[in-house]
């Protein structure tokens, strides 16, 4: 076999049978989600071809300031043949979790990894870069990690920010960040980063990324910051299970009382749905439907959004930005159009002046009058003015 | 000596006499059959239009979307930036489904409002240099950006406020539905009636149009409001024709009566200023009374030259 | 105040007798300038304008798709500033002679009025690049009366009243330079032979346009309320123009003469005030029998907003000319002025309402001028007036009697002796037929 195989032989030797092949890719483009090419495939055998056909690209995990949890959800999946066969289509060539060596071994195995695979892996990034102080609060090996990060996103072809710790800082970067933690896209330039924020992401975004990455070749469609469309492009509230309650004005006002039980919307409790672009609403968590905050009745905190999460207040209620779609119809007459106040206040500001203009003026014709100067308007010293210049006669000539 | 007003008004009585009196048999003649007005304007050869039948409209709003679709119109989300919900006709907004809903519970319906084609559209009579027209063919009323100096008088004098305006950008362009007229020349239906569900708005030939509206209404006495189809006469006949349950007056269906507006409005316009008689004459009188003016106004100024010694002012 | 009365040379009232700059008067003042300041923010935001559309800058919007530039700044001002026009018929075909001293006010206001509302015009429309099509007569809709508007506003303000305002600048060549005087006085000819076609276009052309200016509104039927819309619309308008345009000339110069003490020729504001009073006795009684014979003025009694504009717009155009009428008894300029300007407004006001406040498009639309619209209305309305102060200064508009012209002279043979390049009032270039010494 060659040294590197693609996933059809890597599966063959690993004693995947060609008909367990073909579940997965049918499981793959069910449970992809929307928005990747992989499913607008036309059949399972189009996606196993193409599966088949690739060679199986390296994975680089790295942890920085991370709680592990990032790595820990992509294990939390109730069938654990999935999560191994999808990994079974990367060659995951350095982890500290999940690999067997340690120390020096450990380090070598980074950089006979880079070197093999220099310019074609893909880093994964778990946790948040302390940046502070020459990045001290923070090494692997006894560098700081903004070096050991800057030095493999070097030779990355793509860099994934998984979780909102590498993607914006999270945890670690809450008021007052002393440790001046920072996410990927703060340190690293010039590469394709994707962020997958979350606390932590649901693990689909980062398995449909990889995913595509393989089979196409090429990464999703991501947002302004870097988000994958597919999974951010909406928020919570949009798709949200309890949206009924929410449009209904039916609202839990506590935890524990009759609307909290009946499962009533969570918006009053501080739920941040809203604001929060994910899918959890959509997909839920450990692969058991109902699996996720707001289905267990916990509000949403806002866990991807930098803007959200550790700055407002838990139970602090959101502003909506997006209104219920109008299902109403336009009455037959609109109304349009009204006064802002500056322009009234112009007006009457124009109006009053030449109001006041004209009261001034007539009597000032009332005055002129009044004082029975013949001559209206012409005063004395004009008069005298004339006669005092008649008694000089001009000095020079013109 | 300056002229009086005598000299000035037998002047004029001299020469307008004979024009005023052919002037007045000549409106006279046309003044017998202004009841009959509806009748007596020309429907074009191929005048085609619409029927649309308010009783039989769900409201799915499918011609929105076709019509933008047949032209090419980018979405209007101005509501929440989210959803295509226009709430009247605009720039991006052909036609549009409003709802009469009463709030005492009497029946409420959808209207449809597009542009009514009307056979003397006062949006032409209107325009200044003919940049909304009526075709001759198939009557369907058209906006030629290339005349249109975006002076939005039409917007002021069709009675079903249609035209409208684009207020953004330096290049405002005027909308309205024109009955996809790219559509039809290609043997296609306009957008709107290829994909009503119901068959509440059809597509057709005025005459034949009419017709099926008076069937419907035969058969189902009682059913339509006033046994009437709107359009028929109203204002002067328009080619997008309505039958309703509730009166059209609640659908925003002006009751303007059989006149068709820029007839009724500007019948003595047209009088005055025909042939442009009146003006000449009035523009040959006034020379005629300026110049006798004149010379009386030249002495006289000469006068004050040599009292004043200063030199004369025109 | 001095209560002595001062007695001039001779007993005899003050009379009109010819135009005179007014000078001794510095054109730069804080007013001048606040108006060049407005005149420029104007212009700023109409450059915005042209970039951006009319949507952002104003308070237009689908049912009210007319703004106060057009129905304030064209239909109510031009018919304010039509002076020249209804003065000029006065003085000229119906022979009222005392008038005209007030032609030269009546056509410079006109000119500004005009060419301030024609310009504001051009700011309006949508597409201003194809007005080209004014040059092309077969295009023109002639049934419309906006194309009757647009095509006869700009043809009069271009041609009869340019070249009625004309003779000031030529006499003021006259005096400029002697090696000029004769090509002036050859150009004074050929305008004089031309004098009567001009003039009689002159009259017609706005007895036109201005009664278009309310056709125009015929147009939108049953949305204009029942106690504006009439087919009579057109004579009101122009009625309304007539009488409005006295006060701008007559109650412009009165004002002029209180500001820089120009004595006021009471025969001439006499018959001026005279004639507005009966324009505005026969104007009310047409409107009244117009609403009684349509059946509308039932209308008028209704407790809502439209009965009082209704009501606001006849009192005060009635109670102005009532005015006018009383300041011929008892010689009070004040009344005169107050006359004038009270009628003027109540002309404004119903000129403005069948475009605007009794227009009636929906029941939900409204309208209100946005900031910027109105800051670009006030701006170009400040040019015509900062123009005025100039043109007033620079030539002789502004009537007075004969000695005035020589006070003139008296002025800058002693005061500034040393201005000679200004030969316009060098006392040597005077003016007068033969050099001779003046008293």
């Amino acid at each position: 076999m060659s040294k590197h195989p693609t996933i059809a032989e890597h599966l063959e030797s690993s004693g995947v049978s060609r008909r367990n092949f073909i579940q997965l890719c049918s499981m793959l483009m069910a449970t992809a989600p929307i928005g990747l090419s992989l499913t607008s495939k036309k059949s399972v055998l189009q996606v196993a071809q193409a599966i088949g056909k690739t060679k199986r690209p390296s994975v680089i995990w790295l942890h920085f300031q991370d709680c592990t949890g990032c790595t820990e959800t992509l294990l939390r999946t109730s069938a654990p043949d999935v999560a191994h066969l999808i990994l079974d289509v990367i060659s995951l060539d350095y982890h500290e979790t999940l690999m067997a060596a340690s120390g020096a071994q450990a380090e070598a195995a980074l950089r006979s990894a880079m070197a093999e695979n220099a310019g074609k892996y893909v880093l994964v990034v778990e946790g948040s870069i302390p940046v502070k102080d020459d990045g001290v609060y923070m090494e692997l090996g006894s560098k700081p990690g903004v070096q050991v990060l800057k030095e493999v996103a070097s030779q990355a072809a793509a860099v994934i920010a998984m979780g909102s710790c590498a993607s914006w800082g999270g945890i670690p970067s809450a008021d007052p960040n002393p440790t001046g933690a920072v996410g990927v896209d703060s340190i690293i330039t010039g590469k394709p980063i994707i962020n997958l924020p979350g606390c932590p992401p649901s693990p689909y975004n980062l398995l449909a990324v990889v995913l595509e990455y393989v089979t196409m070749g090429k990464l999703p469609e991501l947002d302004d910051i870097g988000r994958p469309r597919f999974a951010y492009d909406r928020v919570i509230h949009e798709n949200c299970p309890r949206r009924a309650h929410f449009d209904a004005g039916r609202f839990a006002a506590s935890f524990g009382d009759e609307g909290h039980k009946q499962g009533w919307c969570l918006y009053k409790l501080g739920c941040k749905g809203p604001v929060t672009h994910a899918a959890c609403s959509l997909r839920h968590f450990n692969e058991i439907p109902g699996v996720w905050p707001i289905g267990i009745g916990a509000p949403c905190l806002g866990c991807t959004e930098k803007n959200v999460v550790w700055k407002m207040a838990t139970f602090q209620t959101v502003p909506i930005h997006l209104a219920t779609p109008p299902d109403t119809y336009p009455p037959i007459y609109t109304s349009v159009g009204g006064a802002k106040v500056g322009a009234a206040a112009l007006a009457g500001a124009v109006a009053g002046a030449l109001g006041s203009a004209t009261y001034v003026y007539s009597q000032r014709f009332q005055s002129s009058h009044e004082a029975g100067v013949e001559r209206i308007g012409a005063d004395a010293n004009h008069i005298a003015g004339m006669d005092e210049a008649a008694k000089h006669p001009v000095q020079k000539e013109d | 000596m300056a002229i009086t007003r005598r000299d000035l008004i037998t002047n004029i009585a001299k020469a307008g006499v004979p024009v005023a009196a052919v002037m007045s048999m000549s409106t006279m003649a046309s003044a017998g059959s202004e009841s009959t007005q509806a009748e007596s304007l020309p429907v074009p050869n191929a005048a085609v239009g619409l029927l649309y039948d308010a009783s039989l409209c769900i409201g799915c709003k499918a011609c929105e979307a076709a019509c933008n679709e047949a032209n090419n119109t980018p979405e209007d989300i101005s509501g929440d930036r989210l959803h295509e919900a226009p709430v009247d006709l605009n720039v991006f907004t052909r036609n549009i489904i409003k709802l009469y809903k009463p709030t005492d519970g009497s029946p409420s319906s959808f209207v449809k409002r597009q542009c009514m084609q009307c056979l003397d559209p006062a949006c032409a009579a209107g325009c200044p240099f003919q940049a909304l027209y009526k075709e001759s063919v198939t009557g369907i009323v058209r906006w030629d950006g290339g005349k249109c100096i975006g002076c939005r008088y039409c917007t002021i004098s069709c009675p079903f406020s249609v035209p409208r305006f684009q207020w953004q950008g330096f290049n405002p362009v005027v909308t309205k539905c024109e009955l996809c007229s790219h559509r039809l020349a290609k043997g296609l239906k306009p957008g709107c009636t290829s994909v009503c569900p119901t068959g509440a708005v059809t597509f057709g030939p005025r005459t034949v149009l009419l017709l099926e509206a008076k069937r419907r209404i035969k058969n189902s006495p009682g059913r339509y409001y006033q046994d009437r189809v709107y359009g028929e006469k109203d204002n002067g006949g328009t080619q997008a024709l309505y039958l309703s349950r509730v009166p059209f007056a609640m659908l925003g269906l002006p009751e303007i009566g059989p006149e068709s507006v820029p007839s009724s409005s500007l019948r003595w316009q047209e009088r005055v200023y025909k042939y442009f008689a009146l003006p000449a004459l009035l523009y040959v009188g006034l020379v005629a009374v300026i110049r006798k003016n004149l010379k009386g106004h030249e002495a006289e100024a000469l006068e004050q030259e040599k009292e004043t010694g200063l030199r004369a002012q025109q | 105040m001095s209560t002595t009365v001062i007695k001039l040379p001779g007993t005899t009232r003050p009379r009109w007798e010819r135009a005179v700059p007014v000078y001794g008067v510095s054109v730069v003042n804080p007013f001048f300038i606040g108006l060049i300041v407005m005149a420029l923010l104007a212009l700023v935001l109409t450059t915005y304008r042209e970039i951006v559309g009319l949507g952002p800058v104003s308070g237009m919007n689908d049912m009210f798709g007319w703004g106060i530039w057009k129905t304030f700044n064209v239909v109510v001002l031009t018919a304010w500033g039509s002076g020249a026009f209804a003065v000029g018929t006065a003085a000229w075909v119906f022979g009222r002679k005392r008038l005209f001293p007030l032609m030269r006010m009546a056509l410079l206001t006109s000119m500004l009025a005009y060419a301030c509302g024609l310009c504001l015009l051009g700011v309006d429309v949508g597409r201003p690049w194809n007005f080209y099509w004014v040059f092309f007569p077969w295009n023109w809709n002639v049934h419309s009366p906006m194309a009757e508007v647009a095509i006869c506003m700009s043809v009069y303000a271009a041609i009869p009243l340019f070249l009625e305002n004309i003779p000031p600048v030529l006499e003021r060549l006259w005096h400029f330079d002697v090696r000029l005087q004769p090509i002036v006085e050859k150009l004074e000819h050929i305008l004089h032979k031309f004098f009567p076609l001009i003039i009689a276009a002159a009259y017609l052309l706005p007895a036109m346009h201005q009664s278009s200016l309310g056709a125009l509104m015929l147009l939108a039927g049953q949305r204009v309320h029942p106690l504006w819309q009439t087919p009579f619309l057109p004579l009101l308008y122009v009625g309304a123009a007539a009488f409005m345009s006295f006060g701008c000339v007559a109650g412009t110069t009165m004002l002029c003469c209180l500001v820089w003490k120009r004595p006021m020729d009471r025969e001439v504001l006499d018959e001026a005030a005279r004639i507005t009073a009966w324009l505005i006795a026969g104007w009310l009684a047409l409107r009244t029998l117009d609403l009684l014979f349509r059946g509308a003025l039932i209308t008028a009694f209704r407790f809502n907003r439209y009965a009082g504009i209704f009501w606001t717009e006849t009192f005060l155009i009635g109670y102005g000319g009532w005015l006018l009428y009383r300041s011929l008894k008892d010689r009070q300029p004040r009344t005169m002025f107050l006359g004038y300007t009270i009628s003027s407004i109540g002309g404004m006001l119903y000129r403005f309402s069948p475009t605007t406040l009794a227009y009636m498009p929906g029941p939900k639309a409204m309208y209100f001028p946005s900031t910027i619209e109105l800051l670009i209305a006030i701006g170009f309305v400040s040019i015509g007036i900062a123009a005025f102060l100039l043109m007033v200064k620079l030539f002789a508009i502004l009537p007075a009697p004969a000695q005035e012209w020589r006070d003139m002279a008296h002025y800058f043979k002693f005061r500034k002796p040393y201005i000679s390049w200004t030969r316009y009032f060098n006392f040597g270039f005077f003016g007068d037929i033969e050099p001779k010494e003046s008293d």
